[in-house]
């Protein structure tokens, strides 16, 4: 009985081993196609979060309990594209504020993946909140943006969720 | 070592959130109705607290121009490409040089200063 358990088991196996040599060698072939063309990506690599280091400030900065948001532009194609990156100006979510606020920012390469990058600070074109980036370099840039909102002459903060957006732009040159 | 490294960090990283829009230089070509011109543009969608793109075209001075969509403001799921046409009429084509896409980002987000991301082709 058992002999004839073990003589099914290996005709079985046998066949199954035929059968996925067969399908193997049938196999179809797919082609994946593909084309590299110019375009730039923005990834937001880190999200921002203010920190509340006096009742009267908020900020990205680490040393006040925040965390700065870095924003990274992959371009494909060098001198196709320029960068403008705008730190916040205003609050997109708060609490009525009754007071003015007084609103300071920057922005700043934090690391390329090419050494042809290492300019991109030195030439950034700076107005307002804006600062502007030509691409030059096909790869990866990151930009680190900092903001800080201080909030009329020394007064608190009311209590209250507070939300700012920093707006990154890719335009074809 | 340097292998391990490497996976590591990318098994660490948290997923990377993107924007993208192509063609970078859309070219605008006849429509079937008289008059207008049409470009067709892609956007893929990475990023997850995103669902919505607003769409817009504008000239050398920023200045927006009338155009058609579909939707001016696309809902496009997470991790999918969306495909459009954008028509635009005869006499606006010359002054049409950017066709932006740019994010929506939902209130309810955890984070407290969020990136808003924008990408502008130039028309050829």
């Amino acid at each position: 009985m058992l002999k004839k358990i073990i003589v099914s088991a290996v005709v079985l196996m046998f066949f199954v081993t035929v059968l996925l040599i067969a399908a193997t060698a049938t196999h179809a072939d797919v082609d994946i196609v593909g084309t590299v063309s110019s375009k730039c990506v923005i990834q937001t690599d880190t999200g921002g979060v203010y920190g509340n280091p006096t009742s009267d400030k908020l900020s990205t900065l680490p040393a006040d309990g925040g965390v700065k948001p870095i924003v990274r532009y992959d371009v494909s194609i060098g001198n196709a594209y320029k960068a403008k990156i705008t730190y916040p100006t205003s609050f997109s979510v708060s609490p009525s504020l009754t007071d003015t606020v007084a609103w300071s920012g920057s922005v700043a390469v934090s690391k390329v993946s090419d050494a042809g990058m290492s300019d991109y600070d030195t030439n950034k074109v700076t107005y307002d909140a804006t600062s502007e980036y030509a691409l030059h370099t096909a790869g990866s840039t990151w930009f680190e943006t900092t903001s800080a909102a201080l909030y009329g002459y020394s007064k608190a903060l009311p209590g209250g969720t507070y939300r700012a957006v920093v707006v990154a732009e890719c335009i074809a040159n | 070592m340097r292998s391990l490294f490497v996976i590591l960090v990318l098994l660490v990283s948290p997923p990377a959130q993107a924007h993208e829009m192509t063609p970078a230089h859309p070219k605008l070509t006849t429509a079937f109705v008289a008059g207008l011109l049409k470009t067709e543009m892609s956007i893929f969608n990475k990023r997850p607290n995103v669902e919505y793109y607003e769409i817009g075209v504008f000239d050398k001075d920023w200045k927006t121009i009338p155009f058609v969509t579909s939707y001016r403001l696309m809902k496009i799921k997470y991790l999918t490409h969306a495909k459009f046409d954008v028509y635009i009429r005869e006499q606006d084509a010359k002054r049409a040089v950017y066709l932006c896409s740019l994010s929506k980002l939902r209130l309810d987000t955890q984070r407290t200063a969020n990136v808003s991301s924008k990408i502008c082709s130039r028309f050829k």
